[in-house]
């Protein structure tokens, strides 16, 4: 990737204004961390002011779920390729950067063909990652949080600028996590729902007409 | 179709012949010239998009408050929700969806010439104030006609109802709170389009209608009303929204619904089959919807439910009756009924009635989720103590145990208590006051455990005599066929060394388009309910959708063990702790589709531990289902093997 397209993707203007309730950075921190070009950028103003974005955590050497997780994102990253570094970013946090520098994310991201824009793979200081890993992802029970695998298989989904957070598994099929990630889009007019709204209704019409009753529309 | 239905139509439900061209007609012809898209979108925005009388979007604390600010005891008084009120709707209901008319995708309603409606309702999702206690300033809420509970459904038995659920939400909220709603009747029995299905939520400017037949399940079976003794009582309504449930049900979006019938007509008069019970809606027949919340002094000097995104609905620490803190209830000395519903988002109830002099009081359950007991069960710290619903030690002896989505019909006499005295309410948590209780309260109770106080006074000449008798035998259940098949479902949240490690059913993740299970209608299951898998330390209270079930073991540990006497009864919800399991048997008659089995521990449910299971017509269709689930789960198996083996090839490569 150029370093240009990383800067305008990753520095560039926010899209958006953050939500009048966004938690800012009082939730999120504005960690220092470092992107896979020893680039660094600060977790709220960089990386979620005004955005929506995909946060995911996983390590260079996991060869449990990350691969899978990476893959997934790949897919995800191809069908919403025309917003993605625009006003989608996916973001895979390393939860063991003291092995997983730079170079080694890099190393990761290129092998596995994630390296693209708009999806960077972040490290940083240990405390600054365990610390976003429970604001982004902590159910507040010690059973979840204090658990760094716990969080491996789930995507985070937020929108800055509309304060939507939602979640998705990411071993979930390609169609709910683009539906789930949907949830955090900007609001739609009520035209453009309205058009949804009866292509949904033709599926459904149709199903009912095969079948007998609504099956998977 | 057989003589009987059409019999049967005279009986439920209204004929609308009567009714000249509807709104809908008239639309049909405008789409029919080709104006439908152009026509409806511009009808709707000159509607207004929202309630213009919507309250300013809430402050809201940015971190969770070390507790909510204090209340004074006893200084709100306790009522029932007002009744919902009938009405004519415009545009008439209609079995197809209403597109021209703004109402969200949907089926046909199933079996629309069966119950024509003949009552119907309107309830608008919307955002209000509602002032949970007289020290606070009115916090912002989500409510349905903006009200906190929503308006009390009060119903029929044969009489068909349509509930339009108009979705008037803002367009953006600072609140957690997700403006798409799907309305769910817990627990009727009705076709799967008017369900609450998780996956069929609309947003706001939407409405859709639900069609709720107020038949008796057997319907097919037994003409022309259905089975009496399916007959169910005491219903909620909720949002069910995938993944937002506990958000929006922690800003307000439940209420009750009663449907009665002989057995308990909503009066106390001595009519024919008539339990005479206390029956009088809000004068001596009260739900007691519980809820708990976290309030927050923000900085415009308001006091607002706390909630934050991106988390789990928060845990509270002010315990709230039909939307009081603490409330107080004047009570004549005779008896009254309560039908307690704990409406979540988590938190499960330890309730204990306490006398004047300290001692536990005794509450009799008259019905169990909605349906009647056979033989009332008493509930106190003596000779029935040990009649509690968990098959490990209660924690209160004596206490009622209300887990999440649990209706619990119980009879208080207080008529044993003089003239003056004053009965409270316990739970067994305490919750924060921070205000001196201004009566002195009975020996060893602490005011952070009163739930409710109730002020005992001689009943006056006008106010209704007290009804006869608990009678012995409320019912008798139906008898349930020969199993057909079984299943097991499996509550897990994985365990450690695995991941993702989510909350799940047999393994899977909450997905609208696909089901886990399928089901002939007309047939008959046992269903093992398992929270033994991985070890589990997690509480589920289980909630099943469309029909009622019975419990034919309950298992601890793998050991079956006997089953407790409140989970006797038919049920909809089953409270699985750690290490239990219950065998259940369930029918599903009269409708197709999809519906849900879920934690109703709602914020277990939204983190995915719910799953769809369908009805299918017949035993062609459910082998086609059984093939597309198999393809789909072969799909998905594929996907994570192709890359497992592109990973050890890129680690093969690596190493090499
Ligand atoms: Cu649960």
């Amino acid at each position: 990737m150029k370093r240009r397209e990383l800067l305008t993707g990753v520095k560039g203007k926010a899209t958006f204004e953050p939500h009048i309730a966004s938690p800012g950075v009082a939730r999120f921190t504005n960690a220092l961390l470092r992107t896979q070009e020893n680039q660094e950028v600060r977790f709220y103003d960089d990386l979620i002011r005004g955005k929506q974005v995909v946060v995911n955590f996983m390590y260079a050497e996991c060869h449990g779920a990350c691969p899978m997780v990476t893959s997934t994102l790949i897919k995800a990253y191809q069908a919403l390729k025309p917003r993605m570094g625009r006003d989608v970013f996916f973001y895979s946090i390393t939860v063991k950067p003291e092995t997983d520098t730079p170079e080694a994310l890099k190393h990761y991201a290129k092998t596995r063909r994630a390296d693209l824009p708009g999806w960077l793979f972040l490290t940083g200081d240990a405390y600054d990652i365990e610390t976003i890993r429970f604001r982004l992802f902590g159910m507040y029970h010690p059973g979840f949080d204090l658990d760094s695998a716990m969080h491996a298989g789930t995507l985070r989904i937020i929108n800055d600028a509309t304060n939507c957070w939602t979640t998705v598994e990411a071993f979930a099929s390609l169609k709910t996590i683009l539906k789930h990630i949907s949830w955090a889009d900007p609001p739609k007019s009520y035209a453009e729902r309205w058009a949804e709204s009866i292509a949904r209704q033709e599926l459904i019409n149709k199903e009912v007409k095969r079948y007998g009753y609504r099956r998977f529309a | 179709m057989p003589s009987k239905k059409a019999k049967h139509r005279k009986v439920v439900g209204k004929k609308k012949s009567d009714r000249t061209i509807s709104r809908r007609d008239v639309l049909k012809i405008g789409a029919a010239a080709g104006a439908v898209t152009v026509l409806a979108p511009s009808m709707l925005t000159s509607r207004k998009a929202f309630a213009s009388g919507d309250p300013a979007e809430p402050v809201i604390c940015a971190t969770a408050p070390a507790n909510s600010p204090p209340t004074t005891p006893f200084r709100d008084t306790f009522t029932a929700p007002f009744p919902a009120i009938p009405q004519d709707l415009y545009p008439a209901p209609t079995k197809a969806r209403n597109e021209s008319g703004g109402e969200a995708e949907r089926a046909d309603h199933q079996r629309w010439d069966d119950f024509l409606p003949d009552i119907e309702y309107e309830l608008e999702a919307r955002a209000s104030t509602h002032t949970f206690h007289s020290d606070y300033s009115p916090s912002y809420i989500w409510g349905f006609n903006g009200k906190y509970p929503a308006p009390t459904v009060l119903n029929i038995y044969e009489h068909p109802t349509i509930v339009r659920f108009r979705n008037n939400l803002p367009l953006t909220t600072t609140t957690f709170g997700r403006n798409e709603i799907t309305i769910h009747l817990h627990n009727g029995h009705h076709g799967s389009e008017s369900d609450g299905f998780a996956g069929d939520f609309f947003g706001t400017g939407f409405w859709k209608d639900n069609h709720y037949v107020n038949v008796y399940a057997g319907y097919d079976a037994i003409p022309p009303e259905g089975d009496a003794k399916e007959a169910m009582h005491s219903f909620w309504f909720h949002d069910h929204r995938a993944a937002f449930t506990a958000n929006n049900n922690y800003l307000g979006l439940n209420g009750m619904f009663l449907v009665y019938d002989s057995k308990d007509p909503g009066h106390e008069f001595n009519t024919p089959g008539s339990l005479r019970l206390p029956c009088y809606y809000g004068i001596t027949d009260f739900p007691l919807i519980l809820t708990d919340k976290i309030f927050c002094a923000t900085a415009n000097g308001r006091t607002e439910l706390f909630n934050a995104v991106g988390g789990a609905a928060p845990g509270g620490d002010k315990w709230i009756v039909n939307g009081k803190i603490q409330p107080k209830l004047t009570v004549r000395r005779r008896k009254y009924r309560f039908r307690i519903l704990n409406t979540g988002p988590a938190k499960t109830y330890d309730l204990t009635l306490i006398k004047p002099d300290g001692s536990v009081g005794t509450m009799t359950v008259v019905a169990t989720d909605a349906n009647f007991l056979e033989h009332p069960i008493p509930v106190d710290a003596g000779a029935n103590a040990g009649n509690s619903n968990s098959t490990t030690a209660p924690i209160v002896a004596g206490g009622l145990r209300v887990s999440v989505a649990e209706r619990y019909d119980v009879i208080i006499d207080f008529a044993q208590f003089p003239h003056g005295s004053k009965v409270y309410l316990k739970e067994n948590a305490p919750q924060f006051v921070g205000v001196a209780s201004p009566v002195t309260l009975p020996t060893g109770l602490a005011i952070e455990n009163v739930l409710m106080q109730f002020n005992v006074v001689n009943r006056e000449p006008w106010f209704p005599a007290d009804t006869p008798a608990i009678p012995s035998t409320l019912c008798t259940y139906p008898t349930l066929p020969a199993t057909d098949n079984s299943f097991e479902w499996q509550f897990v949240r994985d365990p450690v060394g695995t991941v993702p490690r989510l909350f799940k059913i047999n393994g899977l993740a909450f997905d609208a388009a696909v089901p886990v299970h399928s089901i002939v209608q007309g047939q008959t299951e046992e269903w093992l309910l398992n929270n033994n898998v991985g070890g589990s330390a997690w509480v589920h209270p289980v909630h099943i959708h469309f029909e009622e079930f019975r419990v034919l073991k309950r298992f601890v540990n793998g050991v079956e063990v006997p089953v407790p006497p409140l989970m006797t009864g038919r049920k909809d919800v089953m409270r699985l702790e750690a290490g239990q399991g219950a065998l259940i048997k369930m029918q599903f008659r009269d409708f197709l589709g999809r519906y849900l089995i879920h934690c109703h521990n709602m914020n277990h449910e939204d983190a995915f531990m719910m799953v769809r299971w369908d009805i299918v017509p017949d035993a062609l269709a459910l082998r086609e289902s059984q093939q597309l689930m198999l393809a789909h789960r072969r799909e998905e198996e594929e996907r994570l093997a192709e890359v497992a083996r592109e990973e050890r090839r890129l680690r093969k490569e690596e190493v090499s």
